[in-house]
This record gives C-alpha cells, sequence and structure tokens, in this order.
C-alpha cells in the first residue's frame, strides 16, 4: 500500500488511510489485531459512548435483512469513565500509530458538552457526535431530526473541546442537506454520514417482531445507494469535509463514495463479515489510483460526472 | 480482548452429506483453525457464492489435526444452512476461528457430558479430547434427541463414551422423556462423576444446571445467542451473568459456568 496516495487529513485529523473502522462496529480497534494491522487502518471510531455505562436493549439485537442487517444494540458501552479509565490506555498501547475516534451520544444538550470536555485528552484524535442513533432514546436521534437542536449540540461540543468534531448525520429525515447546513452553521469541522436506517422484521410465525426493540437500524450493501445519494446531496450543499458509509464493502463501493464527494470512508458492518475489510478497501482505493494514474486520492472527492 | 489467536482461512469442502433428514455434516479442509481449535470453541462460516450476508455460527464438532480436517454437524434450519446443503465436495467456504471460550478441563473425576439437539455436536470433540487427548476416565454422555432417528450421533462418539444413553421424546428408542431425567441413574451408577458439560435448548440447560448446582457437581453449559461478529465488537450476543457482570457469548463463552448463567 503506498501511504503517500492514501494519507489524509481529514479536518485535521492525520489519517494514513481515509478508511475508518465505523462506530458500533469496529470495538475499539484491538479486537481486529488478529484480522489486520492496525497501522494501515485509517482511523478506529470507537463504540458509542455514553455519560452512564448501558446494558443496551433486552432480547434479540440482530436480524438478517437482504443484503444486510438490522441492529438494536442500544448503545451498550462500558460509560466514559470506564473508557477513559481502562479502555483508552490499552488501545494507545496496542494501537499507537492509528488515529482514534471517540463517538458518544447524550440524552441532553448538556450532557454533550460533559463527554466532549472529558474526551479532550491525549490519545482521542478527534470526537464523532451521534445525534443520530435510532434504537434508544437517549441516542440523540431527537438531536439528529431537528436541525435547531443538531445546532446546539454542535455548538455546546465545540464549546467544549479543542479536538476536531465531526457531527454524524441520521438519515431518518425528509432532507438531510437541511441538517448538515444547520451543523456546519453550528461549527462543526466535519460530518459523517449515514447511520443506521430505521427498519423492522417480523416473525411471520409468532406475528411478532424479530427484534426485542421492535424496530431497529438497517445497514450494510442494502443501503449504500442512499448513502450515496445523501453523501452526493450533503457534498453540494456544505464546504466542510465529509466521511461517507453506509454498505461499504469493497473500494468500488468506498470510490463511488469518494466520487459523490466524501473525503474518507469507514466501513461499518461489512467488519463483521470480512474482519481485514477496512484494509483491504484502502488498498483496493490504492490500486484503482495507481491504475488510474493518480497521485493522491483526493483527486477522485466530489469528480462525479454530471450532465 | 484478543486472548487467543484466530484468523480466516478458506476451507474446502471434503464432504457434505445427511445424517438425518434434517442434520447435515460437513468436512472443511481448514489446517490452521483446526491446529488451534479446542472443544467447545465455534467458528463462524460463509458460503461467498451463496445469497447470505452475514456469517453462521457452528460449534467446532470435531478436528483432525493431523490431516487439518473440520467437521461441523448442522440442521438445515433456514436460508444459510439449506444452501449449504446444497454444495459438494470441493467447494470453498470461508472459515473464521477458532472462536470464544470452549470447555474447561481440571479433570479430576468422570465428566458427564450433555448434548440436545445439534447442542450434541460440540460433545464429540470434546469426548475425544477427554477420552484419547487427556487419557483420562473415559465420559458418561448422555443424548436427548427426538426419536430414534436421530442416534447417528452413536458413530461419532462411541469410541470415547464410557457409557453412552439416550433419551427420546416420544420413546422410540432408549429412555422416554428428557435428558434430565436420564441424570439420577447415571449418577447412582457413576459415583465418580464430579464435572457435567452440557451443551443444548436452554430449557436444557437450566434444568441440568439448577440439578448439578444442588448436588455440588462442576457444571459448565454452553450458550447460542444471535450474532453479527463472533468475535466481540457487535455486541449482538450480550447477557448479564448472575454475579451482575456483562459478558459476551461469543468472546468470554460460549462455554459458562452454569452458576454464572442459571445459578
Ligand atoms: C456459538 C453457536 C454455535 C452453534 N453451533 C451450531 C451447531 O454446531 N450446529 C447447528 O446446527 N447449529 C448451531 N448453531 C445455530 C446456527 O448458527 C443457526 O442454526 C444458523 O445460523 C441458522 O442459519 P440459517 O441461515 O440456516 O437460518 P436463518 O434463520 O436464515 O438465519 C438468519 C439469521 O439468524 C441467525 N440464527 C438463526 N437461528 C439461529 C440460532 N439458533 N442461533 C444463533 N443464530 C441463529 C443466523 O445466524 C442468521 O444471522 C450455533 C449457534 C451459535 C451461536
Ligand atoms: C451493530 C451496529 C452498531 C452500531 N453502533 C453505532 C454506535 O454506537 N454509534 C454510531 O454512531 N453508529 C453506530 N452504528 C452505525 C454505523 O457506524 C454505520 O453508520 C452504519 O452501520 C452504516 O454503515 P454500514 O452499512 O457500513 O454498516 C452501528 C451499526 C451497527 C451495524
Ligand atoms: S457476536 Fe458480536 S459481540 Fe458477540
Amino acid at each position: 500500500m503506498n501511504i503517500t496516495r492514501l494519507a489524509t487529513d481529514f479536518a485535521g485529523i492525520k489519517m494514513t488511510t481515509p478508511v475508518m473502522g465505523a462506530s458500533g462496529t469496529f470495538g475499539f480497534g484491538v479486537e481486529y489485531s488478529d484480522f489486520l494491522d492496525l497501522d494501515q487502518v485509517g482511523a478506529i471510531i470507537s463504540k458509542g459512548l455514553t455519560p452512564l455505562p448501558r446494558a443496551g436493549n433486552e432480547g434479540v439485537r440482530i436480524a438478517e435483512t437482504p443484503s444486510g442487517m438490522l441492529n438494536c444494540i442500544g448503545l451498550e458501552n462500558p460509560g466514559i469513565d470506564v473508557f477513559l479509565r481502562d479502555i483508552l490506555p490499552k488501545v494507545r498501547k496496542e494501537a499507537p500509530n492509528t488515529a482514534f475516534i471517540a463517538n458518544f451520544s447524550g440524552s441532553s444538550v448538556e450532557d454533550y458538552g460533559i463527554m466532549a470536555e472529558k474526551l479532550d485528552v491525549d490519545g482521542v484524535d478527534g470526537i464523532e457526535v451521534n445525534i443520530s442513533c435510532p434504537n434508544v432514546k437517549e441516542g440523540g436521534i431527537v438531536f439528529g431530526t431537528d436541525p435547531k437542536a443538531a445546532a446546539a449540540v454542535t455548538k455546546e461540543v465545540k464549546a467544549h473541546t479543542k479536538k476536531p468534531v465531526i457531527v454524524k448525520l441520521s438519515p431518518n429525515v425528509t432532507d438531510i442537506t437541511v441538517m448538515a447546513r444547520a451543523v456546519e452553521e453550528a461549527g462543526a469541522d466535519a460530518l459523517a454520514l449515514i447511520n443506521t436506517l430505521t427498519g423492522m422484521v417480523i416473525d411471520i410465525n409468532t406475528w411478532k417482531p424479530l427484534l426485542g426493540n421492535v424496530t431497529g437500524g438497517l445497514s450494510g450493501p442494502a443501503v449504500k445507494p442512499i448513502a450515496v445519494r445523501m453523501v452526493y446531496q450533503v457534498a453540494h450543499t456544505v464546504k466542510i469535509p465529509i466521511m461517507g458509509l453506509g454498505g461499504i464493502a469493497t473500494a468500488e463501493d468506498a470510490i463511488e463514495f469518494l466520487l459523490a464527494g466524501a473525503s474518507t470512508v469507514a466501513v461499518g458492518a461489512e467488519n463483521f463479515v470480512h474482519p481485514d475489510a477496512v484494509v483491504r478497501v484502502a488498498e483496493g482505493i490504492d490500486k484503482y489510483l495507481e491504475e488510474h494514474n493518480l497521485s493522491h486520492v483526493s483527486e477522485l472527492v466530489g469528480k462525479v460526472k454530471i450532465g | 480482548m484478543n486472548e487467543t489467536q484466530k484468523l480466516v482461512e478458506i476451507g474446502n469442502i471434503v464432504s457434505n452429506w445427511e445424517l438425518s433428514a434434517d442434520v447435515n455434516a460437513l468436512v472443511l479442509e481448514c489446517p490452521e483453525i483446526v491446529s488451534l481449535a479446542e472443544p467447545g470453541q465455534f467458528v463462524m462460516i460463509k458460503n461467498e457464492m451463496g445469497s447470505t450476508y452475514l456469517r453462521r455460527p457452528f460449534g467446532v464438532a470435531d478436528v483432525d489435526k493431523d490431516q487439518g480436517l473440520l467437521l461441523l454437524i448442522y440442521r438445515k434450519a433456514g436460508k444459510g444452512t439449506k444452501e449449504l446443503a446444497q454444495l459438494e465436495e470441493g467447494a470453498p467456504i470461508s472459515v473464521e476461528g477458532p472462536l470464544g471460550r470452549g470447555f474447561s478441563f481440571k479433570n479430576e473425576g468422570r465428566t458427564l457430558l450433555i448434548g440436545g439437539g445439534v447442542g450434541i455436536a460440540p460433545i464429540i470433540y470434546t469426548a475425544r479430547h477427554l477420552a484419547k487427548d487427556l487419557e483420562g476416565p473415559k465420559p458418561v454422555i448422555l443424548f436427548g434427541v427426538r426419536n430414534h432417528k436421530e442416534l447417528f450421533w452413536s458413530d461419532f462418539v462411541e469410541n470415547f463414551a464410557e457409557k453412552l444413553v439416550y433419551t427420546t421424546d416420544d420413546g422410540s428408542y432408549g429412555r422416554k422423556g428428557f435428558a434430565i431425567d436420564a441424570i439420577p441413574d447415571i449418577l447412582k451408577d457413576y459415583p465418580d462423576i464430579s464435572h457435567i458439560k452440557v451443551c443444548g435448548p436452554t430449557v436444557m440447560m437450566k434444568g441440568i444446571a439448577e440439578l448439578a448446582i444442588k448436588q455440588g457437581i462442576e457444571c459448565e453449559v454452553s450458550l447460542e445467542k444471535r450474532m453479527a461478529c463472533g468475535f466481540g465488537v457487535c455486541l449482538g450476543c450480550t447477557f448479564e451473568g448472575k454475579s451482575g457482570k456483562r459478558w459476551k457469548v461469543c468472546g468470554d463463552g460460549p462455554v459458562f459456568d452454569a452458576e454464572e448463567v442459571f445459578g
């Protein structure tokens, strides 16, 4: 892999490749060390952290769907304090060269500020504000569907950190560009899109929903065209850089996002199926750049030809 | 977070045959995973030509470390396993493993191994390990099956069993009833039994675990939960133990101390 073609500065976060492991699908990164070289991971994005530990939702949390999956984990996580005390030092020891982005959410605007301040520590290279988890009330979805609330959260976070702030948008809105603009104006350094789409599966033998939480978030290849479309729309609306994700399984998928206007990408559910996916996608992008005589991945960003 | 080594390996199908109308056996050649696999661990497999998305978890039914062969025994339950049953010799399967924490072997006395349904699969390797690898007392084996059409399991464990007992739901073979009903007699006949290891439906494991705890016999159970990843990152498979601690079935288990689950 040719690092000079791939190395990317994403809103101030320095990454060896533009390909990251998406929140909630990449653990804290170190779980992947048997399957890939963490040095070749653009960034590790943590599982969504919350102010207090969360046990998550009861009942079945995973369902396979056509070319994808639904999940309703419910933001199970050890809480911010245990993360800072036990997990972050371990991650920094085992993956010292990989950018680390902490994903988090809260149930009030103040929560978001407190979390941002606690995460303003060495070892965290950037923070990703989740205002889009569809599976829990405290997951921020209320902030993710109302532009005023999203702006308020973004301002609060920015006021409490010096780290680059990425705001992760929900696709469960009528017009994602409205949300993108509101968050940009409130001071976000970058955007990540998309989070999961709300979905549901019913077991026709029992007439009951398959998932314990009734509904869950859809991800995987099935959502990719929606995600590419949203990245394309948002890229034409804002000036801040975009991390594109949703259904990326191959380098070809990732390149679509880059052409649509994302300057970085993240791999989500595909990590479960092929745990070396983040590195394989980066290698594939590099090969594509070489084949097309391009000297840097940024030469692809937003280059989709329309008309 | 990363106690045992695991990897992804393409395993070619050596054979894939029917044991009964709804259960198949599959032998895959995947020497690296086989060399690491311990009794009670599992693998996540994917038929890359198939139409399903996520990998599917299956217990390691047995291994041949010399020849690098992995045996899985699977019930044709849904789409993925039905497609798997169509595959022929030579077809490549992506195998990820070995995953999880298997049975522990302290080996003070004799072990009673109990399996129900396809939960019998991991009992095979466990029995061979006790009888051959550890050269300890041969285990007593108890299988709970539906009827006399499911006696194919005997071929896999006969050589490693001190005694093999069946219960059937309909009484068409062995003792009529549930596996747990046969335990008091077994314990009477084999007072040297110090450990019980169970893999099967939750109701069955719960009953047996409670009995074992009451009698002061060390008991391990092997759990099943829907899994997206199999190695601790999706959090689809977690539960809260009796101690209040949260566990991942895929990484901390699938084998747990019965007290922590049912105590
Ligand atoms: C640790 C572990 C070990 C297992 N070992 C064996 C074994 O040795 N032999 C065997 O026959 N079965 C075993 N199972 C169950 C086996 O994984 C399922 O029967 C199989 O995944 C069904 O796949 P499908 O595509 O045919 O069914 P579908 O219903 O189409 O599967 C849809 C989704 O649900 C999941 N799923 C469905 N049923 C189960 C189930 N009972 N447990 C967990 N996930 C399920 C699938 O993995 C998939 O993600 C094990 C499960 C676990 C968790
Ligand atoms: C099991 C699972 C858990 C997730 N947890 C989080 C989370 O904690 N925080 C978050 O911002 N996104 C979470 N996501 C969303 C992903 O980061 C990603 O936005 C989404 O899955 C779309 O990408 P994909 O199609 O590549 O999976 C989760 C997704 C899955 C599948
Ligand atoms: S199956 Fe993903 S954490 Fe256990």
